[in-house]
């Protein structure tokens, strides 16, 4: 097909003011997302005179002073250590029991699956900081304050990952799993070699969101952290804050650096989180 | 192979009883088709047998063995399903070695199975693709293969050709019976499409709201059916009924409906009545020279025999005619019975046979 041919076919564009409105405003509203983004980023490679003093939209002397800063006098590197332990750990952990919760509660009928399935509705109506005290308590009781136990356990609770995944398994045909039980496959095998599998998407777009949301956690860790060994990086960052007054560029050199991972997680599987977020949005509300 | 032996089995939903007190033989190694329409409880019955639904009352037997509390996996069963359940992220080989992978069977004995069953199946080049790569017959011949590779004592169908497209079913249905003549395994086919199961099966079970209506050959149920049900629901297009009024006279059965009157052999049976005849047994001739006039609705022509739709005082009647036969829309014509091919019911839809 010619050029000529394909201008022809395809249907004449008009222009519309709602439409040019509508990319304007999308385009502001990026921009006052993105600009405090730049100029956190563009703040971290100055000096920390010219933090106070510098105004423009790129440094007039660009330095790695505050990243080195962070990296060779403060604890980031455990930190950042910490956070993956601990974040790796939670989205192991959590997207594993939620689908196997998912699981039996779609799949399995056994006595109380109702009241069970009220009961995991129920729980993430209640905002996780109302239950901060009573984690704080229990972790206090059972001397897991300060430790990655105690930092994990509190953020396995993901009812909403188990709404999705019961979702997922009940729109599932009865046929799969009735194929599977002729062939002999037991209850784990079922879980495990069918269900799992044939949802690979939504447990990879689920690992990122919970693992995006472990790493980014600041208010449980705070609390549960008490030496500075045992932070993760969102914590510490705070504590270069404390230590040396507010130095900007130091500050926001840990910000950037404790966000990288994230950054570049969601870069790197931008389709998934999207189709994370769209699963969830529903249940969300 | 193994025969299955159903004896006085009951399935019930709550309140809902769906099978009532069935009894059933299906012989080692023959192709019994379960017929009938839907809501019958054909499907609910076959998963009895596979053991995907309790049995409620009654005891069945594969083979020898008394499997009425066994799970489906040791029954030595294995059914297709309508939407082929094939796991989408599993290959086609591992589709089909599934159940022997469950097992733990090593590498090389799923390799030689499944190597044979994609031989005998014509799988051989398809079986590095997923199910959602192939088309609707290969996936219908994978789900075959994968009930194939357990070497199944009985295999279940459950209406496995209702997705296809019509070319493609008669295709599957030659390829199916080439199947059970080859290997010679009982098989139980469920299916609503009398033209399947007379075709396939060399039994039929035609099942009506839970209970067997009549069981026998094709033949057998095409020419003697035991009630109004079976008359209606084998045969296609479907048994023509004419209600009348039955006396017995000297000689015979008399039959009287609006416009005329026929004699046939003496029946135990008076009263309102329906007469049946097939189509084929339904002639055509001038108006005014037949047992009553009707009118042409409707001419289906189908080469080498056309289907002739009437309306008349007796209701709507369908009668095979021959190819020459040229009719047009509205004509009258005169209707004629066979009647040494002609069924008499009851009140209560039971067959009247000759005395």
């Amino acid at each position: 097909m010619s050029s000529a041919e394909a201008d022809q076919s395809r249907p004449p564009r008009r222009f519309s003011i709602g439409g040019a409105l509508l990319t304007l405003l999308t385009i502001l509203a990026a921009l006052i997302w993105f600009i405090p983004i730049y100029w956190a980023v563009v703040t971290s490679l100055r000096a920390d005179q010219a933090t106070v003093t510098e105004f423009g939209f790129w440094p007039s002397e660009p330095t790695l002073s505050g990243y080195i800063f962070g990296i060779t006098n403060s604890k980031l590197p455990i930190w950042y250590l910490n956070s993956t332990i601990t974040s790796v750990s939670v989205t192991i952990i959590a997207v594993f029991t939620a689908a196997a919760t998912g699981y039996a509660i779609s799949q399995l009928r056994f006595p109380g699956r109702n009241l069970l399935w009220w009961i995991i509705l129920a729980s993430f109506m209640i905002p996780v900081p109302a239950l901060i005290v009573n984690h704080f308590v229990i972790m206090a009781n059972v001397d897991l304050l300060n430790s990655y136990p105690g930092i994990i356990l509190p953020m396995l609770l993901t009812p909403v990952t188990v709404i999705v995944y019961k979702g997922f398994f009940d729109g599932l045909p009865k046929e799969f799993r009735e194929a599977a039980v002729m062939d002999g496959a037991s209850e784990y095998q079922l879980f495990y070699r069918v269900f799992l599998p044939m949802n690979w998407g939504v447990t990879t777009a689920m690992a990122i969101i919970t693992f995006i949301g472990a790493w980014n956690a600041f208010l449980w860790p705070f609390l549960v952290v008490q030496s500075e060994e045992m932070m993760t990086v969102t914590v510490g960052i705070t504590a270069v804050q404390d230590a040396f007054g507010v130095a900007y560029g130091r500050v926001l050199s840990g910000a950037v650096m404790a966000s990288l991972p994230v950054a570049l997680a969601y870069l790197l599987f931008q389709k998934r989180v999207t189709q994370a977020i769209a699963l969830s949005a529903g249940i969300k509300g | 192979m193994a025969s299955v032996e159903l004896q006085g089995i009951s399935k019930s939903f709550g309140a809902v009883k769906v099978i009532k007190g069935l009894n059933l033989t299906v012989e080692d190694g023959s192709f019994t088709a379960l017929l009938g329409p839907s809501g019958c409880g054909k499907s609910t019955l076959l998963r009895m047998i596979a053991g995907l639904e309790d049995i409620s009352e009654g005891r069945a037997i594969i083979g020898d063995r008394d499997v009425t509390h066994e799970v489906p996996a040791k029954r030595r069963v294995a059914m297709v399903f309508q939407s082929y359940a094939l796991y989408p992220h599993l290959t086609v080989a591992q589709n089909i070695c599934f159940s022997l992978s469950l097992a733990g069977a090593s590498k090389a004995v799923q390799a030689d199975k499944g190597g044979k069953v994609a031989r005998l199946l014509q799988l051989e080049d398809l079986m590095g693709r997923r199910p959602a790569q192939l088309s609707g017959g290969q996936r219908q011949r994978v789900a075959i293969g994968r009930a194939l590779v357990r070497d199944p004592e009985v295999f279940l169908f459950d209406e496995p050709l209702s997705n296809l497209d019509a070319l493609l079913r008669v295709q599957m249905r030659l390829e199916l019976a080439k199947l059970h003549a080859e290997l010679k395994t009982t098989m139980v086919y469920v299916t609503h499409d009398q033209v399947e199961a007379m075709t396939l099966a060399d039994k039929i079970v035609v099942l009506d709201k839970g209970i067997i209506s009549q069981m026998g050959t094709p033949l057998d149920l095409y020419n003697k059916p035991a009630n109004r049900f079976v008359a209606g629901f084998i045969g296609s297009p479907a048994m023509n009924f004419v209600p009348a009024e039955a006396a017995n006279v000297a000689g015979g059965l008399q039959l009287t409906f609006a416009g005329g009157a026929v004699s046939l052999s003496s029946r135990a049976v008076s009263g309102r009545v329906e007469m049946g005849l097939r189509p084929e047994h339904v002639g055509l001739t001038g108006p005014g020279q037949g047992l009553f006039d009707g009118r042409v609705s409707v001419v289906e022509q189908l080469g080498n025999i056309s289907y002739v739709y009437l309306d008349s005082a007796n209701g709507p009647l369908i009668a095979e005619a021959d190819q020459s036969v040229r009719l047009s829309v509205g004509e009258q014509v005169g209707v004629t019975f066979d009647l040494a091919h002609a069924h008499v019911f009851d009140a209560s839809g039971g067959a009247v046979p000759a005395r």
